[in-house]
């Protein structure tokens, strides 16, 4: 049986009867078992998926409802809640804790009978762009265990990548979804903020962040969103009901549309292989009837500090509930008083979410507001505002999703600013909230290059058609089984 | 010149739930720890949901204060350490910059004063602490996060008052003010809280926490105010800080450093979106405001002629008053009022005692009624009051079993008159002159009638038999 | 310039016990010199990204207890015996 098909694939199978739930999925827990030790991009594995197989072929047996994903197997990322299994984000300080309640994108899929196979490695706490922070070890790209994989989301890219799950779910603040994917040769989409509920996200930097799927088809990401996006109650920044179906006319093709390369992507700082990749990109969408034009985005060269200064200050407040008071790991508060136990307990805290949270407790002190906090604020909105212009003339706007191939484990992880630097192409997407998604393209020196589409907001529909248009003009070759 | 403002904590208690989940609001009466969920406790990947009551009433809160609504509201969190903030930081609100709190540059009149309004702000209550062990080594404190995310509003005053007994005028009017409201039951533990900061002429201003009742400020307050002046007096330097107000002792003492020149850190609550008011909410709400204590107090008195006293004294109690709107008519208006404000308030005054009555607003009617129809001395009417409070039972079944009826048959009146003239014979020679002998004689036939007689029939009566019509 | 008494006084801010505050002086000023960049912005107008939301659409009040599995919350949590949260001593 072949464990490396879509989702269309899988469902097909399934509805045929030709694989049953319970085999793929012993299949799949074989596959994760043999490669993890050498990738770990899976912190917790489900006890149960098993038996939740079993239960899904009774359904379906007994010709019951199956919900629309058929016992697919699928990652979460380590900072999304799920009920019976451990939430750690990668941390040291929340190694015991379970979590109650379900995020509600995990909820949803669910009710339609995804399986949940385990949860994925990533940066502790999603601060960082190669999983390198995590406190249960580094994940490894499959392509190259000797590379990074991406990250934050590392897991998921490398569990979709490397067959231990159809489709994953990550989360995106900085490029955490597209990073991955791109290193990976996955797909990654991050959506329009406010499209998916973030109710059960770790709040990471929670003006910016967004769950985002992972899958190796365009169509399979689709799927994904489908199930997961829409308006939810219990968050208030989910936008009012607009939902479209995004896997319908997702072949539509891109003739006709006007897309913009943006020129500070694919110049200065970008790999060779990079760029040349990119213009490969643009013939073919050129080929399949776009026209495509350069744009300028001046205050780009200004997102990363803009994005690390706000996404810092929150970091500090939205990880200060982290005391290991109510849930957490195990220490004692015995003998100890209040502050000098919470410090402790958060010396706990990795270097780079401390680093973080030190910038951001800086750029909020007293005083500090106005000229880093506010300030950044107001270059976002002026970097929202030249987008806007933008698409006034072109539809899409297409960049390389990683200025750079995927490089060795260890080898940037001592300059913090170095790897901030990295974002450069996704974050822009991020502080704007526009929908951002990256397409495998090609494997260059054996390293996967990934090509970026975004689009303004709740675009997706289109985003989806082009980077299904470009997907169609691959024939990249899967992680060997 | 003494200077004093304000800081007053306000929970919505008439409210179903919590400020930003659907948690029970009342957590008075429940176990510790049993009415939270994951947002309230501040779990990872929790979000706020912001009540729409809850802005509702800090509208109304607002507009009855005399403030300005803006168009545009938005919350901040205020971050620091403790174990009663499940987050280590507060969602409230903050006027420095960016979106502004629920209401601003109010005022509100007591007596001659005007007391300006700085700003009202919506924010949530952490949760309580309970400190267990009395040794240094034993100490250990208990969270109960029952009451974290409960809904506060906050009303800040210009330092405006002079002296403290304004400031306990005002908490009493203000109190009055939010009850009328229908938002918060100011008689609750808790319900209200207060800091005050004083200042006295070129002084510093001192901040006083931690004060648990009203009287308590007021004496606070004086005790404040006295320290300050006698450190002034010897000319020694009154420092700025925060002082706690010592129950037992009576005192203020100094506070250690948890409020000292702390660092909040404050920045815009993302998870909750900017929430606009537009003018027709804005009107809608004015109009569903209940009737205000002075517009109600204007009613009273110029509709039903109820005095001035009184109906101060209705107007502002919302549970009597409300009894009031439900029993009287135009005619027997003044009659209820009365009965309630004389009467039933001085043996049904506290919360307790108002829980417990069984009179309904039927009672009170037809009691008035048969005042006024003369088929009840309002002597009689009280002793039927106090067991319609306690019994709820029906007028005419307390008249017959208690034989509260008037004596309203002239020959037995008549019998009991020519008793008394015989008692009497002094004071009868006496009435024929002087009037008030008369009324010696009426109150003497009402003792012996034990307060069923008729009075001004009895007076009849008695004019005839003397030939002083 | 940024000090180990800066770095101290943030890492108490924050309630972190940083074991050694030096390694973060150097990074911390570096990444703030960045920052600083955008002093050299022109944002002319004071326009924030903002969501809006209508008071109307907010949510209603009412209550709804909730059980997790069957069970209360307070029983994922680190409870005490007697239904409290215990806290370390305050000073």
């Amino acid at each position: 049986m072949n464990i490396a098909i879509s989702v269309a694939e899988y469902i097909q199978e399934i509805q045929n009867g030709t694989i049953h739930v319970e085999e793929f999925i012993a299949k799949t827990l074989e596959r994760i078992n043999k490669v993890e030790p050498n990738l770990n991009a899976l912190i917790t594995k489900n006890e149960k998926a098993l038996r939740e197989a079993k239960e899904i072929d009774k359904k379906l047996r007994l010709k019951e409802k199956v919900g629309s994903c058929y016992g697919m197997p699928i990652s979460i990322k380590d900072n999304i809640c799920t009920k019976g299994m451990k939430t750690t984000c990668a941390s040291k300080i929340l190694e015991n804790f379970v979590s109650p309640y379900d995020a509600t994108v995990v909820s949803r899929l669910k009710s339609e009978d995804a399986i949940i196979i385990g949860k994925a490695n990533l940066d502790e706490f999603a601060m960082g762009s190669t999983t390198e922070f995590s406190y249960f070890g580094p994940t490894r790209n499959p392509w190259n265990t000797d590379y990074v994989p991406g990250g934050s989301s590392g897991g998921s890219g490398v569990s979709v990548s490397a067959h231990e799950c159809i489709t994953s779910l990550g989360s995106d603040t900085g490029g955490s979804v597209r990073s991955p994917a791109s290193f990976c040769s996955v797909v990654g989409l991050k959506p329009t903020y406010g499209l998916v509920s973030r109710y059960g996200l770790v709040s990471y930097a929670n003006s910016i962040e967004q769950i985002g799927p992972l899958a190796k088809k365009v169509e399979d990401v689709a799927f994904i969103l489908n199930i997961i996006a829409g308006q939810d109650p219990n968050d208030n920044t989910t936008l009012g009901d607009n939902t479209s179906d995004y896997a319908k006319d997702i072949d539509k093709g891109i003739a006709g549309k006007k897309i913009g390369i943006i020129s500070e992507m694919v110049g200065e700082g970008a790999d060779k292989e990079v760029i040349a990749a990119t213009n490969r990109a643009i013939s073919k969408l050129q080929g399949l009837g776009a026209e495509c034009i350069p744009i300028h985005l001046e205050s780009i060269k200004y997102s990363i500090a803009a994005y690390y200064t706000i996404a810092s200050a929150e970091a500090s407040s939205n990880l200060a509930r982290y005391d290991n008071i109510r849930y957490g790991f195990d220490f004692s508060s015995e003998g100890y008083e209040f502050k000098a136990y919470i410090s402790k307990v958060r010396g706990n805290f990795g270097p780079e979410v401390t680093r973080r949270m030190l910038l951001g407790a800086f750029v909020l002190s007293a005083g500090y507001y106005g000229k880093y906090y506010l300030k950044a604020q107001k270059v976002r909105a002026l970097i929202k505002s030249q987008l806007d212009e933008a698409f006034k003339k072109v539809d899409l706007l297409v960049a390389p999703t990683m200025p750079i191939l995927p490089f060795k484990i260890g080898e940037k992880i001592d300059d913090p600013l170095t790897l901030y630097l990295l974002d450069i192409n996704t974050i822009v997407a991020n502080l704007s909230g526009i929908p951002a998604i990256s397409v495998p393209f090609e494997i260059a020196n054996g390293l996967p290059v990934g090509i970026q589409f975004m689009a303004n907001s709740m675009q997706e529909k289109l985003l989806l058609q082009a980077a299904y248009a470009l997907q169609n003009t691959t024939n990249l070759p899967v992680v060997p089984l | 010149m003494t200077k004093i403002g304000l800081e007053i904590h306000c929970q919505l208690t008439k409210l179903e739930s919590k400020l930003f989940c659907s948690c029970k609001a009342n957590y008075r009466i429940y176990e510790p720890n049993s009415i939270i969920c994951p947002v309230c406790v501040g779990l990872p990947g929790s979000l706020p949901r912001l009540n729409k009551k809850a802005v509702e009433k800090a509208v109304m809160i607002s507009i009855a204060l005399g403030c300005k609504i803006p168009p545009k509201i938005g919350f901040f969190r205020k971050n620091y350490f403790y174990p009663d903030l499940p987050k280590n930081f507060q969602i409230t609100q903050y006027n420095a910059h960016g979106p502004i709190s629920i209401g601003y540059d109010g005022k509100i009149q007591i007596e001659d004063r005007e007391i300006r309004i700085r700003r009202i702000q919506l924010e949530e209550d952490p949760g309580r602490l309970v400190y267990e062990g009395i040794s240094e080594k034993t100490q250990v404190t208990l969270v109960d996060y029952n009451r974290a995310g409960t809904p506060l509003v906050e009303i800040v005053t210009e330092p405006d008052f002079t002296n403290p007994k304004q400031v306990r005028l005002f908490l009493n009017i203000l109190s009055d003010l939010v009850e009328n409201l229908d938002v918060s039951e100011p008689d609750l533990e808790g319900a209200i809280r207060v800091d005050g900061n004083v200042s006295i002429e070129k002084g510093n201003r001192i901040e006083i926490k931690n004060v648990g009742s009203f009287r308590d400020i007021e004496k606070a307050l004086q005790f404040e105010i006295i320290r300050q002046q006698s450190l002034a007096d010897r000319n020694i330097p009154i420092p700025a800080e925060t002082r706690h107000w010592d129950e037992a002792r009576k005192i203020t003492v100094s506070a250690r450093s948890k409020e000292e020149e702390q660092d909040y850190r404050y920045l815009p609550e993302a998870d909750i979106p900017v929430v606009v008011i537009e003018k027709t909410t804005l009107d809608k709400l004015k109009k569903e405001m209940p009737e205000s204590i002075i517009s109600k107090k204007d009613r009273y008195v110029k509709k039903y002629g109820i005095p001035l006293q009184v109906a101060e004294v209705l107007s502002s109690d919302k549970f009597y008053s409300d009894l009031f709107e439900k029993a009287h008519n135009e005619k027997n208006a003044k009659e209820i009022a009365n009965l309630i404000t004389t009467d039933l308030k001085g043996f049904a005054d506290t919360r307790e005692q108002r829980k417990q009555l069984k009179i309904t607003a039927k009672h009170l009617s037809d009691l008035a009624d048969a005042i006024m129809n003369n088929e009840i001395t309002r002597n009689s009417a009280k002793t039927a009051l106090q067991e319609m409070a306690n019994t709820g039972k029906s007028l005419p079944e307390i008249i017959s079993s208690l034989d509260l009826g008037h004596v309203d048959d002239d020959i037995m009146l008549s019998k009991i008159i020519d008793e008394v003239f015989i008692e009497e014979q002094k004071a009868v020679s006496e009435a024929k002159t002087n009037p008030e002998t008369i009324n010696y004689i009426v109150g003497k036939i009402m003792r012996k009638t034990q307060g069923k007689a008729n009075p001004s029939h009895t007076l009849d009566i008695i004019k005839k038999k003397l030939d002083l019509q | 310039m940024v000090t180990r008494k800066d770095i101290e006084r943030l890492g108490d801010l924050i309630k972190i016990e940083l074991g050694d505050p030096e390694k973060y002086i150097k990074q911390v000023e570096q990444i703030l010199n960045y920052f600083g960049s955008l002093d050299k912005v022109e944002t002319s107008s004071d326009n924030i990204l903002t969501n809006e939301v209508l008071l109307d659409k907010l949510r209603e009040d009412k209550s709804a207890a909730m059980l997790y599995d069957g069970k209360m919350l307070l029983d994922y949590l680190k409870r005490d015996p007697k239904q409290f949260i215990r806290a370390p001593k305050m000073s």
